[in-house]
């Protein structure tokens, strides 16, 4: 990471986002009037129910969508003042997506899908090293050359989270990563997001699961497009902050 | 994203549809390959004919009467005997007439070589032994006027059993049932490229009978077509505006014998090779619209195909933007997938129109020829139709919304 990183400067700072829908004449307002900050090297996890708005909270600090009204700033860019074709470089640059159904391309093997977001990037050079490398990061060195119909669901989930590290993002963007997998795989999975985390990279996690988000440093509550609360955790051990047993074994298992 | 990648992840697509990508090929494929065959033929037609033509630089050209058929396409040659013996000599007297050769077709009924007859394929022409020039008798040398003697060509001599050469005697059945013997004394190979059918020459003397009334009231030898030879190459315009003024004027029996609707020619040979040339390009006009139709064709199928594609990866679309694809990097995949197609279409379509061309130019024994300018001008609208067909799809993809390509299932 070559970016200069104060400890605590936010990585991504929203305020008063609003976002709304037109639904058969009628106006959603999936967000309606946000104001999030995240700093670098945080681990914030969002729960709310279905429809409350958090994956447009993750396509607006995504720059995959733009908000109606309020500002969002991404690596010291106000996203609203850039072109389209700025933001899908931006986007590209500093988010990694980490989806709920992975999301990989079916053609590419699993080190093409590493090599994807670095083609949209031309200043990466060795991009097949970097893919080998960041798939042994994930445990996966011995299935570069897999497509993703040859892979489980954790395994494909890997690939996706070393895509989403391929070229180095100011923040990694989760929405419900471990929702089609098993609780074992999860666990594993969420594991490697600890580690991550205890790297370094700066991570918004959106999970059902209390287990799931008992990782991160703070729980976001939000609720009809609005943040309800946000519960600190503190940060450190994961089992610490929760009074669940069986996320205290899991994370010691994987 | 740079053009090597998009070549790369392009082609996986291609490659992932195999019979897809050869049927919306084909359109493609038919329309350059109709092409390149006909230009091969074309090609091949011209070096053969045409190029015999231009070896053939002596002065010679052709008397003969053209008439326009009723459906007033071209001219058609009319077998009339109309040039007598007065003409001839008339001719022969012009400033810088070098021969006269009197031409008529016998009407020989069955050829035979020992117990090997053929019937009705060979034709047998009565000239004069200055119809040949010396380069072209390859075998032998020329008949001798009021002989028994004949000369044959490669063709026909190859139509009996072994062979037929010089010294050979063969036996022609004349059309009142009577029957000559004339030995081969020369194999001749025709300059003018029409030696491909079989052609036997026997002398006028003794073999050509046909006489008829002139104007002039007396009974003379006929003929259907005269060679004329010019002294020099420079003679030559000189010798079609005397030839053409004295048949305009009333001293010629062959103005006074054709009917009213038939014209009498004389054609140099250049004007065969402009005649030549001039019916291969009209040809070339027709094959070109066949070819258009079929590209046209060809980029509907593959516009149709990558609109299809586009819809099956909205998904893959919405994946690419959200890794930090731009609209112009999508919008550069699909246009080099359609390109690719446009372009693997017309290097198919090229070699399967340059396999075809080669049976036909085989089978006709004419020379093979590489069209190489029509082979780069077919691929560059290979690509031209790749480029335009996949405009459309590929702006499609381009302004995909990702969020609701994300959700698309
Ligand atoms: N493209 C859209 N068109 C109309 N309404 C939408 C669209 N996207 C989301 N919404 C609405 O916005 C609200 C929030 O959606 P979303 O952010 O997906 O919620 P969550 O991820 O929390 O389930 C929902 O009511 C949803 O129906
Ligand atoms: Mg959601």
């Amino acid at each position: 990471m070559t970016r200069e990183s104060e400890p605590n400067a936010p990585a991504v700072a929203a305020v008063d986002v609003r976002r709304t829908y037109e639904l058969g004449g009628e106006p959603v307002h999936a967000l309606d009037g946000v104001s999030l900050t995240l700093p670098a090297g945080s681990f914030t996890a969002v729960m709310g129910p279905s429809g409350s708005g958090k994956s447009t909270l993750m396509n607006v600090l995504g720059c995959l969508d733009t908000p109606d009204a309020g500002t969002v700033e991404l690596g010291g860019q106000r996203i609203a003042e850039l072109s389209g074709r700025e933001r899908a470089r931006l986007r590209g640059r500093e988010i990694g997506f980490v989806f709920q159904t992975f999301n990989l391309m079916p053609r590419l093997s699993a080190a093409e899908n590493v090599t994807l977001p670095m083609l949209f990037a031309p200043t990466v050079e060795g991009r097949r090293e970097r893919a080998r490398t960041l798939l042994a990061r994930v445990g996966l060195e011995d299935r570069v050359d897999h497509a993703p119909s040859e892979l489980s669901g954790g395994q494909r989930q890997r690939v996706a989270i070393a895509r989403a590290l391929a070229n180095d993002p100011t923040l990694i963007l989760a929405d419900e990563p471990t929702g089609n997998l098993d609780t074992a795989t999860g666990d594993r999975i969420m594991s490697l997001f600890e580690e991550l985390h205890a790297e370094g990279a700066t991570i918004l996690m959106v999970t059902h699961e209390p287990n799931t988000a008992a990782y991160a440093d703070r729980i976001v509550h939000v609720l009809d497009g609005r943040i309800e609360t946000i519960e600190d955790l503190g940060s450190g051990d994961p089992a610490g902050a929760s009074s669940d047993d069986s996320v205290a074994s899991a994370g010691g298992d994987a | 994203m740079n053009l090597p990648e998009s070549l790369r992840i392009s082609w996986r697509s291609i490659a992932s549809h195999k019979l897809r990508s050869t049927l919306t090929t084909l359109g493609v494929i038919i329309g350059v390959a109709s092409v390149i065959t006909f230009m091969v033929l074309g090609g091949a037609f011209t070096a053969s004919i045409v190029g015999d033509l231009e070896s053939f630089d002596e002065p010679g050209m052709l008397v003969w009467t053209q008439t326009t058929p009723a459906d007033g396409f071209g001219v058609i040659e009319v077998d009339a005997a109309i040039y007598t013996e007065h003409d001839v000599e008339r001719l022969e007297a012009l400033d810088g007439v070098s021969s006269v050769s009197p031409t008529a077709s016998i009407p020989v009924t069955q050829t035979a070589h020992g117990g090997d007859r053929v019937t009705g394929t060979v034709g047998v022409t009565a000239t004069t032994d200055g119809y040949f020039l010396p380069e072209e008798i390859v075998d032998g040398e020329a008949f001798t006027a009021g002989a028994n003697e004949a000369m044959i060509n490669a063709h026909a001599a190859q139509l009996f059993d072994g062979g037929v050469g010089v010294g050979d005697e063969l036996t022609l059945s004349l059309p009142d049932g009577s029957s000559e013997t004339v030995t081969v004394v020369g194999v001749v190979e025709e300059a003018d490229g029409f030696g491909s059918s079989p052609m036997l020459y026997v002398p006028t003397d003794p073999f050509y009978t046909t006489t008829i009334e002139t104007p002039r009231e007396t009974t003379e030898h006929a003929y259907s077509s005269l060679v004329v030879v010019a002294e020099g190459p420079e003679s030559v315009d000189g010798v079609q505006t005397a030839i053409l003024e004295y048949f305009e004027s009333d001293e010629a029996d062959a103005s006074q014998l054709k009917q009213g609707d038939h014209e009498i020619a004389v054609q140099t040979v250049d004007d065969a090779i402009e005649q030549v040339t001039e019916i291969v390009d009209q040809l070339t006009i027709l094959i070109a619209g066949i070819a258009a139709i079929a590209l046209v064709v060809g980029s509907i199928g593959i516009a149709n195909i990558m609109i299809v594609s586009v819809t099956e990866r909205t998904r893959e679309i919405g994946i690419m933007k959200a890794v930090g694809a731009t609209n112009r990097d999508i919008l550069q995949l699909f246009l080099v997938e359609s390109v690719i197609l446009g372009f693997i279409g017309s290097v198919f379509g090229v070699l399967l129109g340059l396999g075809v061309g080669f049976l036909g130019v085989s089978l006709l024994e004419w020379p093979m020829v590489y069209p190489l300018d029509w082979i780069a001008i077919a691929i560059a609208v290979g690509v031209g139709v790749g480029v335009l067909s996949g405009l459309y799809p590929a702006w499609q993809a381009a302004k995909t919304d990702p969020i609701e390509a994300l959700r698309h299932e």
